[in-house]
């Protein structure tokens, strides 16, 4: 094995495991053969785009997933970034809300107390959920009908915070707040109304295959 | 559907091909436009085969290494006749707005 080919090796090691097995020696031979003479490094467009396959190979649903699985699954990719995004907002404002805070009650410690337990919430549910987020795409990729379920129940819980939150009234709300907590229950919703139809179920739920009868070859041994 | 997807169908659409033969195929169908690398091109292998529109035709082993050949399944004659349609009808209608006599040579 030269060179060229061991270090071709280590970018096909991103890919996941089955395809490797089943494609591993062929993508070799072509990058080989696309290989200039006495080339001893793949170049960095070969090596961006081995990579990009690997990336676009592990985020697939096995098979042939139906469109609404593939525009459920793109809509959690958008939910997880959203919420990322939302999280990063929150830790830079935090800052200026605390300004803001000390100078509209200044010398009033409970406010800012209660302020930073509110910021620290928001910490931890934020980045909760999108832990959460992330281990259903990954369900869902793999083609796990649990997944689908815990998307649903993932919707409700959703659902009854944002109730809650809103008759509560919670003086913490902020207009942002609340904006971003309705984008994110639109888009589980849509999310959820993808994964429950007819061409999602037949996808995570397939019918058994019917018994054939067995063609043994009794007593021939 | 895509273009990659688009020409990797064409290039097999005249009989079956290996992976390397595909890439040297698509970039002449398009004029050395489109230059296909090995990770899209397995990726789309993959999704295309998933969907049942290539199949495997054939194994070699061509100096020491697996050679494996795809063919265009029936679904994918379809898919490939239907997009070619499609797109042949868009490019008459803007031939036609563009100068009614040049729509003629696409016909």
């Amino acid at each position: 094995m030269n060179k060229l080919e061991r270090r071709y090796r280590r970018r096909l090691a991103c890919y996941p495991r089955a395809f490797r097995r089943e494609n591993e020696e062929e993508i070799l031979a072509v990058l080989l053969a696309c290989a200039e003479d006495g080339q001893q490094r793949p170049g960095p467009a070969a090596t961006a785009d081995l990579l990009r396959g690997a990336l676009r190979m592990r985020l697939r649903p096995p098979g042939s997933p139906p469109r609404t699985v593939r525009a459920a699954i793109g809509l959690m990719f958008a939910g997880a970034v959203a919420q990322v995004a939302t999280l990063i907002t929150i830790i830079v404002t935090a800052d200026r809300v605390r300004a803001a805070v000390a100078h509209s009650y200044p010398g009033l410690a409970a406010a800012q107390h209660a302020l930073n337990t509110s910021l620290t919430i928001d910490y931890f549910g934020a980045g909760a959920g999108i832990a959460v987020w992330l281990l259903l795409i990954r369900g869902l990729i793999r083609g796990r009908n649990r997944a689908r379920i815990a998307v649903a129940l993932n919707f409700g819980v959703t659902s009854l915070s944002l109730a809650i939150a809103i008759s509560d009234g919670t003086p913490t709300w902020a207009p942002a707040d609340l904006v971003a907590g309705i984008v994110f229950w639109l888009i589980a919703l849509a999310v959820t109304v993808l994964l429950v139809t007819g061409a999602s179920s037949r996808y995570y739920q397939p019918a058994p295959r019917p018994v054939t009868p067995w063609r043994g070859t009794f007593g021939t041994m | 559907m895509q273009e990659a997807t688009y020409l990797i169908l064409t290039s097999l659409a005249a009989g079956s091909q290996h992976g390397y033969g595909i890439i040297g195929d698509v970039s002449s169908i398009s004029g050395g436009r489109v230059r296909l690398r090995a990770g899209t091109l397995y990726t789309a292998l993959d999704r295309l085969k998933a969907d049942g529109l290539i199949a495997v035709d054939r194994e070699e082993i061509a100096d020491g290494r697996l050679r494996r050949y795809y063919r265009l399944t029936p679904d994918g004659e379809r898919r490939l006749a239907d997009e070619a349609a499609r797109l042949h009808a868009n490019a008459r209608a803007a031939m036609q707005r563009l100068r009614p006599g040049l729509a003629d040579g696409i016909a």
